[in-house]
């Protein structure tokens, strides 16, 4: 009940005229971008950083929601008439969304994921809304030594699971680590990794990084291996779905809100594992198996509600923890931490209204995306037919502008193109920028709550694991490093078994 | 049929090469563990010449910690991706000039940071823009030097007549 009050209230904010539009050019943004192909909402959020430089913190965190959940829709855009995913989570739409399309049915396509999105978002944010204080007051009574072991379990999640490989995540944190640690000690005020640079004194900035290992790594990436020719598929009639579709679609809509939010919701979970999870558990259901790999719609509803509900969940982790669990959840709280505000337990507490106002603006989001989408789906099919050399220009002029915006010097230009570089060599070699992003935002945090433990304990390290709460989260952190690496063992130990098994004596 | 058992007695005994190991990210793995090999020990060295705070932990322990995870990584990053360089199969071809177009690109940057103070935003985003442009394969033309002026143009009027960020102004105002 109480819940629902504080979200009224957080109504009432949203509905003002001025948050109104900032959610509309957030959703309108947000979809555009997601729409470009290779600009994922990762990206987006990164990119559209400094616009709200100027901005009250309440607007801005509304242009951001607008832009993630808007991104979310956009990229199904672009999977189902471009077959180009712009992140892994839209892989299935792109496989059978594609499909569809091909046969001519890209309306239909387009109109069950932007429906499955809106069912799903709504429902993942009505979930939000009801688990995050519940989790945030779980949350309160964490202490230094439970602040180090959640660290070590977001490290550890990201390593493993934001990457092609544990080492591979691994060296992608301790990068981002590193970088986080250039500047002035803010304890003691020794400077560290400046090599007498006085322009990295202050330290490099948040915004310039995420910049430049997200959107400047793929601009060179591009200019490296070409921007390639895809085919538009046509879009020829209005994104509305028949009777038909839309007995198949909903209980795939439903299915996929009911995995992704959950899912979405874990530290280690993120967007991709319930999309596939929905695509095999809608192939295994289906009535229409036959069709799956040629375009059943199923394929797409399922999957696409289960991405934007785990977008949803996502939220809950990093409202309540500060614990990012995908990329464009680590570029948000990059976002939130430019407006002096650190998600976690006291975000309720301490901005109770502010956070309240963004969850009720998801809501609000949401509605805007739907009217959006479906009636315009042929305008932003029409964004596919722009140049990508023009888009990748664009992006690179934005990425410049940006960092000028964070730093204000010529200094952090030169630093934006390092670091670009650095992205482009990140790119080249399957290591993937998320981690780097996570460990550049917590790892300060990470050693702060370190040395206030060690305070307490007058320098014994037993504090780390004294209570149970600290103990289960070091067990997590250990799980998610021991599964990725025990996994492949025991398949290969099983089907060796197998093969000898079946061999005949 | 004949021919066909023997083809399938061939594909039996030479398994088909993995793909999924490229030689071109094989290698750029090598190339990144090397770097992190490099940077471990810096910021060891780094690290010790920190003076102690009289706590538990002061400020070089983090980064003492940092440089040998950052070795050990590295390390064993570049040798994963040595061995796998071996038996790495070539993927996708680069663009040809490829090393130089990144090049030309670092340069822009680079040139971008040194004029903007004194010739302006739009000026000098409308060259980034172009020059961007033509690096990854864009059409000279007029719509091309137009298009770039009219995006840093609105971004001009967007970002510092809007929303209030000062951006650089050149001789001419803008």
């Amino acid at each position: 009940m109480e819940q629902i009050m504080l979200l009224l209230e957080g109504f009432a904010g949203a509905l003002t005229p001025m948050h109104l539009l900032w959610a509309l050019i957030g959703v309108t943004i947000g979809t555009a971008v997601g729409v470009l192909p290779g600009i994922g909402p990762a990206l987006t959020v990164a990119l559209l950083l400094p616009i709200t430089f100027r901005l009250e913190a309440s607007a801005a965190l509304i242009l951001f929601a607008g832009i993630y959940y808007g991104g979310m829709y956009g990229g199904s855009t672009t999977s189902i008439l471009l077959n180009t995913p712009g992140e892994s989570a839209s892989i299935i739409a792109a496989i059978e969304g594609n499909k569809m399309a091909r046969a001519g049915r890209a309306a239909a396509a387009l109109a069950t994921a932007a429906i499955g999105s809106f069912v799903a978002g709504t429902i993942g944010t009505v979930a939000l809304t009801f688990l995050a204080p519940a989790v945030a007051g779980f949350a309160t009574g964490f202490g230094p030594p439970e602040y180090v072991a959640l660290m070590a379990v977001a490290f550890t999640t990201v390593s493993a699971l934001l990457g092609p490989n544990l080492l591979k995540g691994l060296a992608g944190l301790l990068v981002g680590i590193t970088i986080g640690l250039i500047g002035i000690d803010s304890q003691t005020g020794q400077p560290r990794l400046v090599f007498g640079m006085e322009s990295l004194l202050d330290g490099i900035d948040v915004v310039i990084v995420v910049v430049a290992l997200f959107a400047l790594g793929e601009t060179f990436a591009r200019v490296m291996t070409g921007i390639g020719r895809s085919t538009v598929q046509p879009l020829r009639e209005r994104a509305t779905l028949s009777r038909s579709d839309l007995r198949r679609s909903w209980p795939a809509w439903l299915r996929g809100t009911a995995l992704g939010f959950p899912i979405g919701s874990l530290p280690a979970g993120g967007a991709e594992i319930p999309t596939f999870l929905s695509y095999t558990v809608e192939k295994r259901l289906s009535r229409h198996r036959q069709e799956f790999g040629r375009g059943a719609i199923e394929g797409v509803a399922g999957p696409e509600a289960a991405n934007n509900a785990a977008a949803a969940g996502v939220l809950v982790p990093l409202l309540t923890i500060g614990l990012p669990t995908s990329a464009t959840a680590a570029v948000i709280l990059t976002a939130f931490q430019s407006y002096g505000l650190q998600p976690g337990p006291a975000l309720f507490e301490e901005s109770g209204p502010l956070v309240w106002t963004l969850i009720a603006s998801l809501y609000v989001g949401n509605v805007m995306l739907l009217l959006l989408n479906l009636p315009l789906a042929k305008v932003w099919a029409r964004l596919l037919t722009i140049p990508p050399h023009l888009i990748y220009a664009a992006v690179l002029m934005f990425s410049a502008l940006g960092a000028y915006a964070a730093g204000g010097t010529a200094a952090d230009l030169v630093v934006l193109c390092a670091l670009g570089l650095l992205g482009l060599l990140m790119r080249e070699a399957g290591i993937p920028p998320a981690p780097a992003v996570v460990g550049l935002i917590l790892g300060p945090i990470a050693e702060q709550q370190l040395r206030r433990a060690l305070i307490l304990s007058e320098g014994n390290p037993s504090i780390l694991v004294s209570g149970p709460i600290t103990i289960v989260l070091w067990i997590a952190a250990a799980l998610s490093l021991l599964v990725p690496v025990l996994l492949p063992v025991v398949r290969r130990r099983r089907s060796t078994l197998a093969r000898a098994g079946g061999e005949p004596k | 049929m004949t021919t066909g058992m023997n083809e399938q007695a061939t594909a039996a005994a030479e398994p088909e090469p993995d793909l999924s190991c490229d030689r071109r990210t094989a290698l750029s793995s090598a190339i990144f563990g090397g770097l992190m090999v490099v940077a471990g020990p810096v910021m060891i060295v780094d690290a010790r010449r920190l003076p102690g705070d009289g706590s538990a932990m002061g400020p070089a322990v983090m980064p003492f910690a940092l440089g040998v995870l950052l070795a050990l990584t590295g390390f064993w990053l570049m040798w994963r991706s040595l061995r796998d360089l071996r038996s790495a199969v070539r993927g996708h071809p680069l663009r040809s000039h490829a090393a130089l177009r990144v090049g030309g690109l670092a340069a822009a940057l680079v040139a971008f940071a040194a004029v903007l103070p004194f010739i302006g935003y739009v000026a000098a985003s409308a060259a980034l823009f172009v020059v961007t442009a033509l690096l990854l394969g864009a059409p000279h033309g007029w719509r091309l030097y137009a298009g770039g002026w009219a995006l840093a143009a609105l971004a001009f009027l967007t970002f510092d007549r809007l929303i209030g960020l000062t951006l650089p102004t050149g001789p001419w105002g803008f």
